[in-house]
């Protein structure tokens, strides 16, 4: 058997301030490498070609999520028994209390407030004309929208995104950035725990979780970590793409042009900004089996890191995988990832997307913004700040 | 040539029908139908591309 550490291995650093403000040239070398390429550093493996992480997302027997999703030991420990921790039976029967609320058939009646709502938020920010896209529109849709979903009552939903972003950031590798984030995943944990049932919303996306407790169909134990599931995944991802959105309509004002000609461009157009600028950089898999790739040998037992945002951007895959084009549609891009852990909440996010951008499409003729300000964070790419001026036409 | 639908998996994106409205339709309940019961060589690329944008993998052609 290959032994752990055998086969092409790169000395990158992926975690460093310059590499998280710019990753696109590590993961290019890494896919220009081989199919997977060994990490020294973190003691696991990336795979950065798409079609090797499609096809590793759609083989949930030879790359299990159960023995963590993270690269470091307390994280994982942290983390097992979440839905994105687990493979089936366990996976299936969390999933469906997720997909009973977030699929698009029980997205359908939510529609027309959402937006709505989109719409009573975009109208204002356009008529001030100056705005931050980030904290007055990327953040604030979604917190609105997806904390009511889940029914948390108003006391603590402040610290609801700070907690969701260091939830991410705790499963990078062992060091000062995993140090600060991991107290705060914790906390988040300690604050969902301290919920009572009663007092979220009746009928809400969060009292349905401890109601299919009750019922017996999922464990009292697992009610915490699919809390955990919502609000952690349910806000920094959609708050990216949105303030991506804006970001790259500004510095494409004629892919702008298309979309309002044509807002049936719109889920196109979402579809675009998720391939282009992927919020979640990567998940780790675990092999359970040698499994051979394309000549090379991956051994059983190795960590492996998926990285959705290189396969988002891989030459093998993609035209001209950096030009940012509306009329592409790339459908099957992995921002969401891929096969059974597919994100559970995709229905939803797009609902969001789709209102916010037909929002600003029927109002903002041109964007323009300043300097973006990017948020450090190991495992999620996107912005803190935006300034952003639109002209309304 | 054959589509199969995984019911446990398929959760109602669509994306299939859109993909291959001849072959696949999604009803107003949400649920997935196959509407040909062998596909045919000529629709052989619209029933991979349909498998192809199942976010969930939901989707497999069996011989």
């Amino acid at each position: 058997m290959t032994s752990l550490a055998e086969g092409p291995a790169l000395d990158l650093d992926l975690f460093s301030d310059a590499a998280l403000t710019d990753p696109f040239p590590l993961y290019r070398r890494i896919r220009d490498t081989a199919p997977a390429v060994h990490l020294p550093r973190y003691g696991a493996w990336a795979m950065g070609r798409y079609a090797d992480v499609r096809g590793a997302l759609g083989d949930w027997e030879s790359f299990s999520s159960a023995r963590g999703i993270g690269l470091n030991d307390l994280a994982n420990a942290a983390t097992q028994g979440m839905i994105i921790a687990t493979d089936p039976p366990e996976h299936d029967t969390l999933r469906n209390v997720l997909a009973a609320r977030l699929s698009p058939k029980a997205l359908r009646d939510l529609r027309a407030d959402i937006e709505r709502r989109a719409d009573e938020l975009v109208a204002p920010l356009v008529e001030r004309g100056s705005f931050d896209a980030v904290a007055d529109l990327a953040r604030a849709f979604p917190i609105m929208i997806v904390l009511d979903l889940i029914g948390l009552p108003q006391d603590g939903r402040d610290k609801v995104l700070g907690w969701a972003d260091a939830a991410f950031s705790a499963s990078g590798p062992p060091g000062p950035r995993t140090d600060a984030a991991f107290p705060l995943l914790q906390d988040q944990l300690a604050y969902l725990s301290g919920i009572e049932p009663g007092a979220l919303t009746p009928g809400s996306m969060g009292r349905a979780i401890y109601d299919a407790a009750a019922q017996g169909l999922i464990k009292q134990e697992s009610c915490v970590p699919l809390m955990s599931a919502y609000v952690t995944a349910g806000l920094d991802t959609t708050i990216n793409a949105i303030s991506n959105a804006v970001y790259y309509f500004a510095e494409h004002p004629e892919q702008w042009d298309l979309v309002r000609q044509d807002p049936s461009l719109i889920p196109a157009a979402l579809n675009e900004v998720l391939r282009i600028e992927s919020p979640l950089q990567f998940f780790c898999r675990v092999a359970t089996r040698d499994v051979e790739l394309d000549g090379q040998t991956l051994a059983e037992g190795s960590r492996v890191m998926m990285l959705y945002a290189s396969a988002n951007r891989d030459e093998r895959k993609w035209d001209d995988p950096e030009r940012f084009d509306v009329r592409r549609n790339p459908v099957d891009h992995l921002a969401f990832g891929y096969g059974m852990h597919g994100c559970a909440g995709q229905g939803l996010a797009r609902l969001e997307g789709h209102s916010v951008l037909a929002a600003l499409a029927r109002r903002v003729a041109r964007f323009e913004v300043g300097t973006p300000r990017r948020r450090l964070n190991q495992l999620i790419r996107g912005l803190d700040a935006l300034p952003t001026t639109v002209h309304a036409g | 040539m054959r589509i199969i639908v995984d019911e446990a998996r398929c959760e109602g994106y669509g994306f299939c029908a859109e993909a291959a409205p001849h072959l696949l339709e999604l009803d107003d309940e949400g649920e997935l139908t196959v509407l040909t019961e062998q596909v045919g060589q000529d629709e052989r690329a619209d029933a991979e591309a349909a498998v192809r944008v199942c976010p969930v993998a939901a989707l497999k052609l069996a011989p």
